[in-house]
């Protein structure tokens, strides 16, 4: 047996190729139009600056502004301080409700779905309100608190820790979606074989369950990463004044100081890491596919 | 053809027709009004204005069209002077909350009417200080907003409140985590809180500050020292340097209690007193040595639209006593007019917040130095290991 599909479902003839080429036409051009031609022509923009003349000449000084201004570094640093930091919860808190997810009956896993669920569906506007009447101080939780006599939290609003709470919370159900499907592709009898000659609950996870999820857990890290890495909003709202993250840096830069080529040049560099962890991803996936 | 299929294609066509562009001409007597302004002045025009001026003029009626921003009006300004080049109809009568120096040009051309001598019954209401901030004629104000200090009369009495700059950075100093603004760029409270404090720096001259006096050596002799006092004030702020990110966040942790005083602005403040956001127990002041900056927003109105008269004597309502009254009462502005045309009541329920003098910042180059520098040099003073 050969792995190659049989003929009459791939098609075998010349004149098919044409049309499975015509119909991917359409997104890849899409994908040119929209994301790479704007790449391209944002580095250029950025390399290919205006000069004291009428002309414009290669040069490299955004960049060299960039990485020589402790204050754009700081916001680099904090922008990767806070994705790897959320990254890493996300598994810690996703991993055991996908778990739980997959390995358990009944009707209760369904709520626990629902309410893992709920947060794609909150605004991260209001979200980040909420977060402030909650976290805050003087907030719900403080109110709690106070009322069983224990002090106040030391409130995360306004420090880097308030982005990273929010965006945890809104990045759940994404990973518990990616791990939950990951998790299906394990069956059932190669867990019970585990079990079968004696392996205990940790050793099933960590020899039957992590080593198939592997590639799950790479897709849910690396889509979290380049969601949180771009993240606007609750960093915006919740995060301290400065260092302020990659997101509403480059805002500022271009609505407020009118500053297009250093927003551009942020936004490349941006680009450049969250590039790094897709070609990582694309190539797990393509070694998984090898295996 | 099946009877649903024909029943189908016939609802598809009505529905696609009601959907196709409509061919629009500005109707007499409809008023095409524009706004650049928030949700809430769109409000107060649709609950308030309109069917107040519609009752009093039976035959004119009101189109109010949100215009998004300061650029929606300008495209929209720009369709005028072209349709004054073509002697066309522009379809815009009235523009609320614009500057007639927009677009570039406009004036020169007479796209604006000019107000002092459009013969307005009212016109002569029109606060001096507004007409002293800005005295184009071809801008009408009508309403007025600064910032002042909002605090919890509950945590600080009335007579304890700082009365000056100086008094206000001592009362910080005296309670340090009482005090929050948010970042400059990120909303007028805070911007102008930041904007006083250069003001106090700098000999408390409004004057000096000009959109065309800005070099790179004016905004480093200027700015350096209010980023000094600044910086000095940043370890007795809330959370120790911390600053909210808008004006409705700062009003959110005063609501909360964890805050007694933060700067606002006058209509958001009294607004959120009147929707209980904020508690009754709000005081409301302002400084009496020099006012936190503000403006009042202005009315323009093309020569050329259809509705011309109309648009005029929709000018004029705005500027009677009975609107002028709900500015302050319902949307919690200042009025366009002196403090006299409103009812004797009114002024003295909000003595406090009634301007003697409302200093005005010039944005350009100067927003732009504030909105860098700022960050640079005040917001990183919380180490963020901490």
């Amino acid at each position: 047996m050969t792995d190659r599909p049989a003929d009459d479902i791939a098609g075998a003839g010349r004149g098919k190729w044409g049309i499975g080429l015509l119909l991917v036409a359409a997104p890849v051009l899409l994908v040119c139009w929209l994301v790479i031609y704007p790449i391209i022509s944002a580095v250029a923009r950025t390399v290919w600056l205006p000069n004291e003349g009428s002309g414009s000449a290669f040069s490299l000084e955004t960049y060299q502004f960039f990485f020589s201004d402790q204050y754009s570094l700081n916001n680099l640093y904090l922008t990767l301080w806070t994705t790897f930091v959320c990254a890493f919860i996300l598994i810690i808190i996703c991993l055991p409700i996908a778990l739980y997810l997959r390995f358990s009956g009944g009707k209760l896993p369904a709520y626990v779905q629902g309410l893992a669920i709920f947060p794609m569906f909150v605004p991260s506007i209001v979200l980040s309100y909420a977060f402030i009447r909650v976290l805050g101080p003087n907030g719900t939780v403080d109110l709690l608190l106070n009322a069983v006599g224990l002090p106040k939290i030391r409130s995360p609003y306004l420090t880097p820790w308030g982005p990273v709470i929010g965006l945890v919370w809104d990045h759940i159900p994404l990973t518990v979606l990616i791990l939950v499907s990951g998790l299906g592709g394990i069956s059932n009898q190669s867990v019970e074989a585990a079990r079968d000659v004696g392996a205990g609950r940790l050793a099933v996870l960590w020899y039957i369950i992590l080593p198939r999820l592997t590639n799950s857990i790479l897709v849910a890290v690396s889509f979290s990463i380049l969601g949180i890495f771009s993240a606007f909003t609750l960093p915006y709202v919740l995060g301290p004044a400065a260092p302020e993250m990659m997101g509403p840096f480059m805002q500022r830069t271009f609505r407020e100081l009118l500053d297009p080529t250093s927003a551009i040049t942020q936004a490349v560099v941006a680009f450049a890491f969250c590039l790094v962890f897709g070609l990582f991803y694309v190539y797990s996936v393509a070694k998984n596919r090898r295996e | 053809m099946k009877r649903r299929a024909f029943m189908l294609s016939v609802g598809g066509a009505a529905a696609g027709m009601v959907l196709l562009p409509r061919m629009a001409f500005a109707a007499p007597g409809t008023i095409d009004w524009y706004t650049s302004s928030d949700q809430n002045i769109l409000d107060f025009w649709t609950n308030i204005v309109k069917p107040k001026f519609e009752a009093a003029n039976p035959g004119l009626m009101l189109n109010l069209v949100d215009g998004g921003d300061n650029a929606g009006l300008q495209a929209i300004a720009e369709r005028a002077i072209a349709a004054m080049d073509t002697k066309t109809d522009p379809q815009a009568d009235f523009f609320e909350g614009f500057d007639a120096r927009q677009p570039v040009g406009a004036i020169d051309k007479g796209l604006w009417t000019d107000f002092a001598a459009a013969g307005l019954s009212n016109y002569s209401k029109i606060n001096p200080l507004a007409l002293s901030i800005d005295a184009l004629p071809q801008n009408l104000p009508y309403r007025g907003s600064q910032v002042l200090l909002a605090y919890d009369t509950t945590k600080l009495a009335a007579a304890d409140v700082p009365k000056t700059f100086a008094d206000l950075i001592a009362w910080i100093k005296a309670n340090p985590g009482q005090f929050i603004y948010n970042r400059p760029n990120k909303g007028g409270s805070g911007g102008n809180f930041v904007r006083r404090a250069i003001y106090e720096a700098n000999g408390k001259d409004p004057s000096k500050f000009k959109v065309e006096n800005y070099t790179a050596e004016a905004a480093t002799a200027a700015l350096d020292p209010a980023w000094a006092l600044l910086n000095d004030l940043a370890p007795s702020l809330f959370d120790k340097g911390a600053y909210t990110s808008g004006n409705t966040q700062s009003i959110q942790l005063l609501s909360q209690s964890a805050v007694t005083m933060i700067p606002a602005w006058s209509d958001q403040a009294l607004s959120a007193i009147a929707q209980g956001v904020l508690p009754e127990t709000t005081g409301l002041v302002q400084l009496t040595d020099l006012g936190f900056p503000g403006g009042f927003s202005r009315i323009t109105i093309p020569t050329n639209g259809v509705n011309h008269e109309a648009a005029l004597k929709l000018a004029d309502f705005i500027l009677s006593e009975e609107i002028q009254s709900a500015v302050l009462t319902e949307l919690g502005g200042f009025p366009g007019v002196s403090w006299d045309y409103i009812s004797a009541d009114l002024r003295e329920k909000f003595k406090d917040v009634i301007p003697a003098s409302i200093p005005v910042f010039p944005g350009g180059d100067w927003e732009k130095a504030i909105n860098e520098n700022w960050y640079r040099a005040v917001a990183p003073n919380v180490d963020p290991a901490s």
